[in-house]
C-alpha cells in the first residue's frame, strides 16, 4: 500500500520555494551514487533496520509518513542539476507525492524465526533505483511470528543522503511527532535555515581551506593501502551482504567499559575503529597483502551542539585516519597512533578544511570526488568504511506502540573497498554490522574477521 | 605552573564552549553538565586542544570520565591536576 501525502491544516508550514541547495556533504554522497550507478550498475542504497515487538500501529506510522513527507518536501524530492548545468540542488516543484511509500507485507506463512531477518530487505538494499525518488524511498513492514513475534521494519534511503546519524533523528523525530513533541518541520530544517556550518566569507579562504583538504588527500597516497576487495575495477555489479555481530549486555558492558578508559568516554569510536582496523589486518595478513598503511574515513557529525540539530539535510565532515600497517600488530600501539592522528587533523582544522572542499565539490561534476581520491590511493578509497552511531535513534526504546528489540544499519559500501562496519548501542548490547560486498572475503577469511574483532573488543582474545 | 589557578582554568574553559564550541542559552553556568549542554566527540577534542593552546598541558581524552565533564568547575579540577603533576 502506497501513501499519499496530506498535510495537517492546524499547523502552518513554511513556504518551501522550487528548489533548495544541497550541503557540501549531501553533494559528496551524491558523488558516490553517481559513480557507483555509472560503474557498479547498482544504486547506492542504505538500510535502517527496526526490530519491533509486537503492538506496531501501522496505520498511525503510515498517516504520520506521509504528513512527514507532505510537510518536509526534501524527503521526496529529487537531485537535479538545473538545465543540466550548475550546482545541483533539491528540486522541490518536481517532488513525487507518491513517496516514500509504506508496505506492510503479509506474515509469512511459516512465521519467520528470530533472529532471521526477511530475505526481502537484502533484496531491497541491492535494487537498482531511479534518481527521479527522493532521499527515502520506501518502508517495509514485515510481520513476525515464533516465539518472539512482532515487526521487523525496514528504512531503505536511496542515495544515503541521509548519513547515519540523520536517518536515526529521522525514526527518533517521527515517534516524537506521534507523541506530539515535535514540530512538522524541524526548525534547523526549515527554508530559511542556514544549511551549512560557517565558513569565512572570503572566497580566496574557502578556496585555501578546500587546497589544504586536497593536499591532504594526496597525501595519503605516499603510504598505500589496500582494502578487501583492492583496488576498484571498472564493471563490478554491486551486491551487497551483510551480518551483525551482537553482543550481550554484559559484554558491551565490558566492551563500553574498554572503550572509555582506552579511548575517552565521548571519543570511544577511536576504540572501534581500531578493533575494525584489527579485524582487516588479519585478513589482509593471512592473505599475505599487507598494505603500508591503513585509510579509514571517520565521519564527523557538524550539527549544532547543544543546539537544535536538523534532520534532512546531511551535516557531516570527515577526519581522514592513516596510520602505517606495521602499528597495527598491537591494539594499543593502534590506538595511541590514531588518537595522534585525529589530534592532528583536528588541530590543523581538517574538519572545516573538509567542508569548504565539498562545498566547492559541489559545483564540480559529482564523478570528480571519487575519482580524485582513487587517483591519489591508487585506485582505492580507502581501506574500509566505518560508522558509530552511539546510542541507536538516541536512546528510543518504543516505536509506534512497539518495544524497540534490537536495530542496525546497512550502509551501502561500493565494491571497492568492498567492506565496512557500523557501530551501534541499541539499549544496552553493542551491535556491529559487516556490509560487504559479495565474494569479497570467503568463509575462512569470515570467521577470522569475526574472531579478531570480537577478541579486541571483549579483551578475551 | 602556574598563574593557572582552579578558578582561572575554570573561567578559561567555560568561555572556550560558551564562546567558541557551544550553541548554549543564558542558564548556561560552569556548574552546567557539559554533555546535556552538547559536548560531544569533536567539540571535547577542540576544548582539550584550546586548553593546551593556553596552558601547555595536554590532557589526553582517555582521562576525562564522565565525573570529570561533570561541569566547567570539574573538568578545571582535572586539567589543574595535571598542571600540578608537570
Amino acid at each position: 500500500m502506497s501513501t499519499s501525502a496530506s498535510a495537517r491544516p492546524s499547523e502552518p508550514l513554511p513556504q518551501w520555494g522550487p528548489r533548495l541547495p544541497l550541503t557540501g556533504a549531501d553533494g559528496f554522497l551524491r558523488a558516490f551514487d553517481v559513480d557507483t550507478r555509472r560503474r557498479n550498475a547498482a544504486s547506492h542504497l542504505a538500510q535502517l533496520v527496526l526490530r519491533l515487538g509486537p503492538g506496531f500501529d501501522a496505520d498511525a506510522f503510515q498517516t504520520l509518513l506521509a504528513e512527514t513527507a507532505a510537510a518536509n518536501p526534501i524527503l521526496r524530492a529529487p537531485i537535479l542539476r538545473r538545465l543540466t548545468v550548475g550546482t545541483p540542488c533539491y528540486r522541490l516543484d518536481r517532488s513525487n507525492p507518491a513517496w516514500p511509500s509504506f508496505t506492510l507485507h503479509p506474515a509469512p506463512p511459516d512465521g519467520a524465526a528470530w533472529p532471521a531477518l526477511p530475505a526481502l530487505f537484502h533484496e531491497r538494499l541491492n535494487e537498482v533505483r531511479s534518481s527521479r525518488h527522493g532521499e527515502l524511498l520506501r518502508v517495509d513492514a514485515v510481520p513476525r511470528g515464533g516465539e518472539r513475534p512482532g515487526t521487523d521494519l525496514a528504512f531503505t534511503w536511496l542515495h544515503m543522503l541521509l548519513d547515519g546519524a540523520g536517518s536515526e533523528r529521522f525514526v527518533s523525530f517521527l515517534e516524537e511527532r506521534r507523541r506530539g513533541l515535535a514540530p512538522a518541520v524541524p526548525p534547523a530544517d526549515r527554508p530559511e535555515s542556514p544549511p551549512e556550518v560557517a565558513l569565512p566569507a572570503l572566497a580566496s579562504e574557502r578556496g585555501a581551506m578546500a587546497m589544504r583538504w586536497q593536499r591532504g588527500m594526496q597525501g595519503l597516497g605516499a603510504l598505500p593501502t589496500r582494502s578487501l576487495a583492492g583496488p576498484a575495477r571498472r564493471r563490478v555489479r554491486q551486491a551487497l551482504v551483510y551480518d551483525v555481530h551482537g553482543f550481550s549486555p554484559e559484554e558491551t558492558t565490558g566492551i563500553v567499559g574498554r572503550a572509555a578508559s582506552q579511548a575517552g568516554f565521548l571519543t570511544p569510536m577511536l576504540f572501534y575503529v581500531a578493533a575494525a582496523i584489527r579485524a582487516h589486518d588479519a585478513v589482509l595478513r593471512a592473505r599475505g597483502s599487507v598494505p603500508e598503511s591503513y585509510v579509514v574515513p571517520l565521519p564527523v557529525d557538524l550539527r549544532p551542539k547543544g543546539g537544535e540539530g536538523g534532520v534532512f539535510r546531511t551535516r557531516v565532515s570527515m577526519i581522514w585516519l592513516q596510520v602505517r600497517a606495521e602499528r597495527a600488530r598491537d591494539l594499543a600501539t593502534l590506538l595511541e597512533d590514531l588518537k595522534a592522528v585525529r589530534r592532528q587533523a583536528i588541530r590543523e582544522r581538517q574538519v572545516e578544511n573538509g567542508v569548504a572542499a565539498m562545498a566547492y565539490a559541489l559545483r564540480a561534476p559529482a564523478w570528480l570526488y571519487a575519482r580524485m581520491t582513487r587517483r591519489a590511493l591508487h585506485g582505492e578509497l580507502c581501506t574500509f568504511f566505518f560508522g558509530y552511531t552511539a546510542a541507536f535513534c538516541g536512546g528510543l526504546d518504543r516505536f509506534f506502540g512497539a518495544e524497540l528489540i534490537d536495530g542496525f544499519h546497512a550502509p551501502s559500501v561500493p565494491p571497492s573497498p568492498g567492506s565496512g562496519l557500523v557501530f551501534s548501542l541499541v539499549g544496552d548490547r553493542l551491535n556491529v554490522t559487516h556490509v560487504r560486498q559479495r565474494g569479497v572475503v570467503s568463509e575462512d577469511e569470515l570467521a577470522r574477521f569475526g574472531d579478531a574483532l570480537r577478541s579486541d573488543l571483549t579483551g578475551l582474545g | 605552573m602556574s598563574e593557572w589557578t582552579h578558578e582561572r582554568l575554570a573561567e578559561l574553559i567555560h568561555r572556550i564552549l560558551r564562546e567558541d564550541l557551544l550553541e548554549v542559552a543564558d542558564d548556561f553556568t560552569p556548574r552546567s553538565n557539559l554533555v546535556e549542554a552538547g559536548l560531544d566527540s569533536l567539540a571535547v577534542t577542540q576544548l582539550m586542544l584550546s586548553i593546551e593552546e593556553n596552558t601547555g598541558v595536554w590532557v589526553d581524552e582517555s582521562l576525562l570520565t564522565p565525573e570529570n565533564l561533570e561541569s566547567s568547575e570539574s573538568l578545571a579540577a582535572c586539567v589543574h591536576e595535571h598542571l600540578g603533576q608537570r
